[in-house]
């Protein structure tokens, strides 16, 4: 249980504070409430690429990091397809610096040519080395786009395309911070050994002059239902066949969800757990397997992959995982299985409970997601999924229809070359 | 309007809210240390042995063996076994390194009775049953495999290998052909000789119930667990290795994988603190004079680092990067001029208050709760340090000047002695 005070001040920011006098420190956490979803499709990696130009100094402050490391702190950030979240934490009694440094930069940026073509080079690397320059790195580049025709994610955060990046102009910068980066569209969080009538006084003193500004609405296209399965077989100069099947899910807000989100980890977590117990060690199929959902705020995906293991048959493995999906989907699990998964659950939540960088970063997003509180509800939502309700989420989500399918073939000299497989 | 040219004023910690360990000596010679803090219901058990990969006759055996502690026991399955854990939401690290191995379990404090019998089971009756060895091998050489295909990887087990020498156990490169063929009866072997309570130390850590000690004795106490001695370690002389370089080509990389550095000691060496500063100054943190040349003023890089790597018997010193192909040179030549910066350029009053202040709240950081301080205490443990060594690093950090840095960097990290590897373009 996450205890928590909440405050707005008038030009909209949200601000959640939680109380843990067992640690010294104290963290804070922005979220503005823009990701890769919001970006246009010819500029795609933007919000992320902007996320590293919030390092670069702000309107009154040059130096964001070394302000913070004098401070004792530490920081850094991510970009999703939803959000753009930052996060720093340093000793309690410098919890100002916070404030200052975290405001001034929501007031604004000082924009540069020289910043903006440095930390496209950056972000450029940063492309190369997690995506292209590594054995299946560039499955998340494949997939989405598999997955989804219209809505926009269908690109990874990172871009589709390392021209967008370079492409980018500080013009586009100018229109991105001003449409986005406003206190109606971020949320505060602050946890640790801090007192909340404290914390609200300099949020109102840094924060409150800041100007609101209207925050645009979204209009994403919704991407259709899937009425046929798609396949994309890709040859690679790697080791190993890899098998990645993708399914639409709800999403994270749907009542479904936590029901998804189990059956992934029926399927991959942890070493009992059917996929690894069956096809890796007992079959040995597979030298890897793994199951995860996206849980994005619009519809997801459910994502399995597998590693095949030097002489068995792609096709065959992947009936193998067919009849694993359709036993979900054909009868209801065990008690004890579906307690197991409830029972790992349990330990991730509370050992989350217990950071409190973890805790402010969990305020913000179930606010964004509607209520901080909602953070506390979650267990139940868990323990209440039935055997029942699992099995017919099962049956929605594994249908060949649902699926998206990409083979990584060994490549025999070729690269790079891609074939489309009806 | 809020003055927002002044920065708000801030003020250095002067505590460590240091939990003193309770420590215990049971029958069988297992020293148990408790730590008890944290409101959640949490805790965590950790066994270290002191013995790792160093002490096997041949390769990948102690991280075979640490593996597969929980692939079956005289009782149960490695069904079992995974089913036990995951059904109470438990999971284990099973971490083997080169001079220790470390097993760990997270777990509620409400399922400590179970676990703890598990514990006791797989680390006292492992059978390492010859078809999950076989199995394990396979998917472990498939990994390795693919990480054959990272320059990142590659530079890092060939530096290795330059400054330890293929025959010391610190600079063996593992091969494909390493993972087949191993006995069970190896993995027997060094279970027997090294998974022994005089070898080991345990650190319970968290919020703990009130019989937790009464249990732990009970499960991992007993005198069935082989009091018996410790034979002593093999010994390997160290080499001098000189400097070299090495250039590793892979065709089609977008990246290049850079590692500079050389062999040095570890922590219980008398410069080891200061170094240890000079370090950060140079690479150990955002801030520093690499990341900000080579990434945030050049853009050559997604992000660089230097690292003081201690280990049992030594300790080395390394520079690593993974720049774009057509930089490499360029990426190279400045982090040499780096290094020379840190033994001729004296950090500026600023340079080093940033320092100081990010690093003393670092170690603060380092105490923050009951988890961190076990791993605090695993260190002081496994390299025979007591607290006043964390204390002197915080009076060393306090008082150190900049000629002292220099020369610190003058005399350890000369960028005339290193050792450089580069993989990919």
């Amino acid at each position: 249980m996450v205890s928590y005070e909440k405050h707005s001040l008038p030009n909209g920011l949200r601000i959640l504070v939680h109380r843990d006098d067992t640690t010294p420190m104290a963290a804070v956490n922005i979220l503005y409430n823009v990701g890769a979803r919001d970006e246009d499709p010819e500029r795609t990696g933007f919000a992320h690429l902007f996320e590293h130009l919030m390092f670069e100094g702000s309107k009154n402050i040059p130096d964001y990091d070394r302000r913070l490391q004098h401070a004792g702190g530490e920081n850094n950030a991510f970009t999703t397809n939803d959000i753009t979240n930052y996060y720093l934490s340093l000793p309690a009694q410098n919890l100002e610096v916070a404030f200052w440094l975290e405001s001034d930069r929501m007031l604004g940026l000082a924009f540069s040519e020289e910043k903006l073509a440095t930390q496209k080079n950056v972000v450029v690397e940063e492309f190369r080395q997690s995506f292209l320059n590594q054995p299946y790195g560039d499955a998340g580049l494949l997939l989405r786009p598999l997955a989804y025709e219209i809505h926009p994610y269908r690109w990874p955060t990172i871009g589709k395309d390392i021209s967008h990046i370079q492409e980018a102009t500080l013009e586009e910068v100018r229109q991105f911070f001003h449409a986005h980066y406003h206190p109606g569209n971020a949320i505060l969080s602050v946890s640790g050994n801090v007192i909340p009538e404290e914390v609200f006084r300099l949020a109102g003193k840094w924060f409150g002059e800041l100007p609101g500004r209207k925050t645009p609405q979204r209009k994403l296209p919704a991407e259709p239902l899937q009425r046929k399965q798609k396949r994309l077989v890709v040859q690679r100069e790697v080791p190993q066949h890899q098998l990645i099947m993708s399914f639409h899910t709800c999403s994270r807000l749907h009542p479904d969800f936590h029901a998804t989100d189990l059956l992934s980890d029926v399927l991959a977590n942890g070493d009992s757990s059917r996929l690894i117990r069956k096809l890796v060690n007992h079959k040995k199929y597979f030298s890897e397997a793994n199951a995860y959902v996206t849980g994005s705020l619009d519809p997801g995906q459910l994502v399995i992959s597998a590693r095949l293991h030097k002489g068995v048959d792609p096709v065959h493995a992947e009936e193998i995982l067919w009849k694993e999906l359709a036993l979900l989907a054909g009868e209801p699990l065990g008690e004890r299985e579906l307690e197991k998964v409830k029972n790992k659950v349990e330990t991730t939540h509370t050992f989350s409970e217990s950071n409190h960088l973890a805790k402010a970063m969990n305020l913000a997003y179930y606010e964004l997601m509607g209520e901080a509180g909602l953070l506390n509800l979650q267990m139940e939502k868990y323990a209440r999924v039935s055997p029942e309700r699992l099995q017919k989420v099962a049956a929605g989500i594994f249908t060949e229809k649902n699926a998206s399918v990409l083979h990584y073939e060994k490549a025999n000299g070729i690269k790079g070359k891609e074939i489309i497989q009806e | 309007m809020t003055d927002r040219s002044t920065p708000p004023a801030i003020r250095l910690t002067d505590s460590i809210p240091f939990i003193r360990p309770q420590s215990h000596l049971l029958d069988n010679g297992l020293t148990v240390c408790f730590l008890e803090g944290g409101s959640e219901d949490i805790m965590k058990i950790e066994l270290v042995f002191l013995s790792g990969s160093y002490h096997q006759n041949d390769p990948l055996v102690a991280f075979a063996t640490t593996k597969l502690l929980g692939a079956g026991t005289v009782k149960m399955s490695q069904e079992q076994i995974s089913e036990m854990l995951d059904y109470h939401g438990a999971s284990l690290q099973l971490n083997p390194q080169k001079d220790i191995v470390s097993v760990g379990i997270h777990l509620l404090g409400k399922h400590l009775r179970p676990l703890l019998g598990l514990l006791q089971e797989i680390l006292l009756q492992p059978l390492f049953p010859a078809e999950e060895l076989q199995t394990f091998l396979k998917n472990q050489q498939q990994i390795h495999i693919i990480n054959q295909k990272k320059v990142q990887h590659l530079a890092m087990t060939i530096f290795n290998e330059l400054i330890y020498g293929e025959a010391h156990p610190y600079g063996y490169r593992v091969k494909t052909e390493d993972f087949e063929g191993m006995e069970r009866e190896s993995l027997l072997q060094f279970h027997r000789n090294w998974f022994r309570p005089a070898n080991a130390f345990c650190i319970v850590s968290g919020h703990l119930p009130a019989n937790t000690g009464k249990l732990l004795e009970s499960c991992l106490g007993s005198g069935s667990w082989g009091a018996s001695e410790v034979a002593s370690p093999p010994v390997y002389p160290l080499i001098s290795p000189g400097s070299r370089k090495v250039f590793l080509e892979v065709p089609g990389s977008l990246q290049s994988a850079i590692r500079i550095g050389k062999q040095l000691f570890n922590r219980t060496h008398p410069a080891y603190h200061r170094l240890k500063i000079a370090n950060a100054m140079l690479g150990g943190y955002f801030g520093s004079r690499l990341m900000q040349n080579i990434r945030q003023d050049k853009g050559f890089t997604y992000g660089i680092g230097s690292n003081l790597v201690s280990l049992l018997r030594n300790g080395y010193f390394f520079i690593s990067t993974q720049v774009g192909t057509g930089v490499r040179q360029a990426a190279t030549n400045e982090i040499y001029k780096e290094l020379h910066g840190l033994r001729t350029r004296p950090a500026s009053h600023s340079e080093l208050d940033t320092l100081r202040n990010y690093l003393s709240a670092n170690f603060l950081r380092s105490f923050d709760g009951p988890f961190a301080q076990s791993e605090r205490l695993k260190e002081r443990l496994v390299f025979g340090l007591d607290f006043a060594h964390d204390e002197a690093y915080i009076k060393e950090l306090l008082s150190v000047t900049p000629e002292q840095l220099m020369e610190v960097a003058g005399n350890y990290l000369h960028e005339d002695g290193m050792m450089e590897v580069v993989v990919g373009k």
